[in-house]
């Protein structure tokens, strides 16, 4: 039994069902503003990544940023998340999944820079208070 | 050819596990003639092992489950056996096997007891009460569950076959990194760990896919019945926390096989890193197990004081919390390991906030039996025993939050008893309440109240005799995992912690006695209405044992508790429901799929295990080969006729009509 077979989710029945071609021109032109956002972006990084017009110290950050806007292009054209009502089980899988990730990094960081700091070896300990 | 292994491996000079396993392999070969002889073999084929109902798949969970807590269980009486012996003496466990029994009973009670026991009830009771046919992936439910099978089985291997790991169940580096565990015990772990964990990874999103895509018509999110809130935060939380799991392994594992240095001591590695990671994976599993026994709770108290559960919608706001909590407290399981003040204190803040969600359905269940009509059967002691233990255990759980506290309890008797005292009182209390609950529904008859009865007397006598005395010698400042000992203050409370397990043995024959006298005396206990418990759930609107398309036409939900909804209108129409109009309903088709890709990484895994690396390229291909086959199949469905439908389903009809409650409306 598949999922459609309980007449519950439309969305699947939709892509099943393909529409008019139009619609179809729609989509892949979605596709390929995706494609060409994603390229730029990873160009854009190829770029920071040996400018000089950027404040040195400043790269990390700027390809940090360009990242994250990489995983939101490819979030919304390729993976279709939306704003629409029936997308709210997306849009919560992510929230959640964001919230988890968020909660772990930021807790090992915080962590691993305490047991770092407090169980410094000796030799290094003394170093930092002469 | 054949790796690491030589005849070394097998142990000829230590006759326990020898022995041990001879009986083993001899029983199961007993088994398997006598399956053979009776004729019963393409039986067990078609209808089990390659069967893809989630009803059998959460049957054949619960045996697996039962088998391997039978399993941890003799651990355990081995472990309290030697310490109560090894005074001033070395017991009759060698160091190095007493080792392996508590790393076995650990791994084994919490990954392949515990897991398979709460996952195999998801299994039969969730599609029930969401009023669906089937989980939205039948097939891969089917794979989840021999992969799952696949690693109990390698654990058991080692038995006989090498060693286990002498570790404790989470392989602490460095302890666990080639240097200083060169042998096969901690491979067999990481291999038999990692294969079950694909399994519950998949089970995850199964269940997640089922309870937010396949419902009922008409049951909204709230209409849902609180196992089924219960089973999806569970199921979130594995999908959130196995992959922690995997990944965590993994880097030990590339660490022993391939030089790498994660956690090494030297080359730049952080031991460190490895408890941070394995605790965030850790603290969600508790949840992952005692989350779903809440909910099991949820139903046995609400059906047995026949009342609706009490702040439904505070229970679900629970659930959620403790969902989302649980990621917020892994650090309290290494409170003492160097992390600061501040760091400590936060944890330690949150894991109290965490006790705050239970409290709430504490007192839920409390309001809910207030009042009712309470019939004290089998599964609503189970329910009461463990809301009397679980509070203490939780009482103990808020004392070991507090930090400076922890500092003197950390790794002593005392935390030993604190997380048995949780774990049995609400996960295998739960467990056993739940299969009480609905083995009639599974199986057709109920199970024997008097030999029921004795058995949770029994445990719960036995409970408090074993684990009270070891908080005592937790504050008298014996640590955990000591072979042997020589302070004489500990010795009378671990001769009485000894006896205590001589109850829970009593009380694990009268289970055994329960299931056995069940059993001969099934045509006495027939539920023939396929509701015997006045239930509230959708699961006992239909037939017991279900028919494999579980309902023959779906139910319409119009309340949070859709069957006594049902019930009540019923009596207000005198039952006079008229029969409904019955069509052909397509359900999936068997397939071998999962038992042939478990039989593959066995051997996977046993090939890793000892290097033998010719064999894991054939376990591969072929795992990959039944991949291919799988997904080149061309009928995945067959149809089952409407005037079958109707056959099974007016059989159903007419007992109905002389149920006691009245049901007979559907």
């Amino acid at each position: 039994m598949t999922i459609d077979a309980n007449g519950h989710d439309p969305e699947y029945q939709d892509d099943d069902r393909g529409g008019a071609s139009d619609e179809h021109s729609a989509r892949l032109g979605t596709y390929v503003l995706g494609f060409a956002l994603a390229v730029l972006l990873t160009i854009a990084s190829f770029w920071v990544a040996k400018t000089d017009l950027i404040y040195g110290p400043g790269i990390p950050v700027a390809l940090a940023t360009l990242a994250v806007a990489q995983m939101g292009i490819h979030l919304v054209f390729f993976l279709h998340l939306t704003t629409a009502p029936d997308n709210t089980n997306n849009v919560l899988a992510l929230a959640f999944g964001l919230l988890i990730v968020g909660l772990v990094v930021f807790g090992s960081v915080w962590i691993m820079a305490h047991l770092n700091h407090n169980l410094m070896p000796m030799q290094q300990l003394m170093q930092m208070q002469r | 050819m054949l790796g690491k292994l030589t005849w070394d491996a097998i142990p000829f000079d230590q006759p326990i596990p020898l022995i041990s396993g001879a009986v083993v392999i001899l029983a199961a070969l007993g088994v398997l003639v006598w399956v053979i002889a009776k004729g019963w073999l393409p039986y067990l084929w078609k209808e089990w092992i390659t069967s893809v109902d989630h009803k059998h798949i959460g049957i054949m969970y619960v045996l697996l489950g039962l088998l391997m807590l039978v399993r941890g269980f003799i651990d355990a009486i081995m472990m309290r056996a030697q310490q109560a012996l090894a005074f001033h003496a070395q017991g009759y466990l060698p160091p190095e096997h007493y080792d392996q029994v508590f790393s076995a009973h650990g791994t084994i009670m919490v990954l392949f007891a515990a897991m398979p026991l709460v996952i195999g009830i998801m299994n039969f009771v969730v599609p029930l009460q969401l009023g669906v046919r089937d989980v939205a992936f039948p097939t891969l439910n089917s794979v989840s569950f021999w992969l799952t099978a696949t690693g109990a089985l390698l654990v058991n291997m080692s038995l006989i076959v090498g060693e286990f790991a002498r570790t404790g169940w989470l392989p602490y580096p460095p302890l666990s990194e080639l240097r200083y565990s060169p042998g096969v015990g901690v491979d067999y772990y990481l291999w038999a760990v990692q294969i079950s964990g694909v399994g519950t990874l998949l089970t995850g999103i199964n269940f997640v896919t089922t309870i937010l895509k396949m419902r009922a018509p008409g049951m909204t999110y709230f209409r849902m019945p609180m196992f089924c809130w219960t089973a999806l935060a569970s199921c979130l939380l594995i999908l959130a926390a196995f992959p922690v799991l995997t990944a965590t392994l993994a880097m030990l594992t590339l660490d022993r096989y391939l030089g790498f240095h994660f956690f090494t001591n030297e080359a730049g590695g952080n031991a460190m890193m490895f408890m941070n990671l394995i605790w965030a994976w850790g603290h969600p599993e508790v949840y992952i197990l005692v989350l779903p026994a809440f909910g099991i709770y949820s139903e046995v108290i609400s059906t047995f004081s026949g009342k609706p559960l009490f702040g439904y919608r505070s229970m679900v706001a629970a659930t959620l919390f403790i969902c989302i909590v649980s990621f917020c407290v892994w650090l309290h399981h290494f409170f003492t390991m160097g992390a600061g003040g501040d760091v400590n204190a936060v944890f330690g803040i949150a894991t109290s906030i965490i006790a705050v969600g239970t409290g709430v359905k504490m007192y839920n269940w409390l309001f809910t039996m207030y009042g009712g009509r309470i019939r004290f059967t089998t599964p609503m002691l189970w329910s009461l025993g463990f809301m009397t233990t679980f509070i203490t255990g939780g009482m103990t759980g808020v004392l070991l939050a507090v930090p400076p506290a922890d500092f003197l309890l950390h790794n002593s008797m005392f935390l030993v008893a604190h997380f048995h005292h949780v774990i049995v009182g609400g996960v295998v209390f739960a467990v056993l309440a739940g299969i009480t609950y609905w083995w009639p529904k599974a199986f057709g008859y109920r199970l024997e109240e008097f030999w029921g009865k004795a058995a949770f007397w029994f445990a719960l006598a036995g409970f408090y005799v074993t684990f009270v005395p070891l908080y005592v010698v937790g504050i008298l400042g014996m640590t955990r995992r000591l072979q042997h000992y020589d302070v004489a203050e500990w010795r009378p409370w671990l001769m009485i912690s000894a006896a205590g397990i001589l109850v829970l043995i009593a009380g694990a024959i009268c289970q055994m006695v329960q299931l056995s006298v069940s059993f001969l005396r099934r045509n006495e206990l027939r539920d023939t209405t396929g509701d015997p418990w006045d239930g509230r759930s959708l699961e006992w609107a239909t037939a017991s044992p279900p028919p494999v398309f579980n309902f023959a036409v779906l139910p319409q939900v119009q309340d949070a508790e859709a069957f006594w909804d049902v019930k009540r209108r019923a009596r207000e129409m005198h039952g006079s429901g008229s029969e409904p109009h019955y069509e052909a309903l397509e359900m999936p088709r068997n397939s071998p799929t999962g038992f042939v890709c478990a039989f593959f990484a066995t051997i996977i895994g046993f090939a890793l295990v000892w290097h033998i690396w010719w064999l894991m390229i054939v376990g591969l291909v072929g795992a990959y080969a039944t991949f291919v086959v799988f997904a080149w199949r061309d009928v995945p469905e067959y149809v089952i006729p409407a005037e079958e439908v109707a056959r099974l389903d007016r059989a159903n009809r007419i007992a109905r009509q002389e149920a006691p409650y009245g049901a007979s409306a559907i």
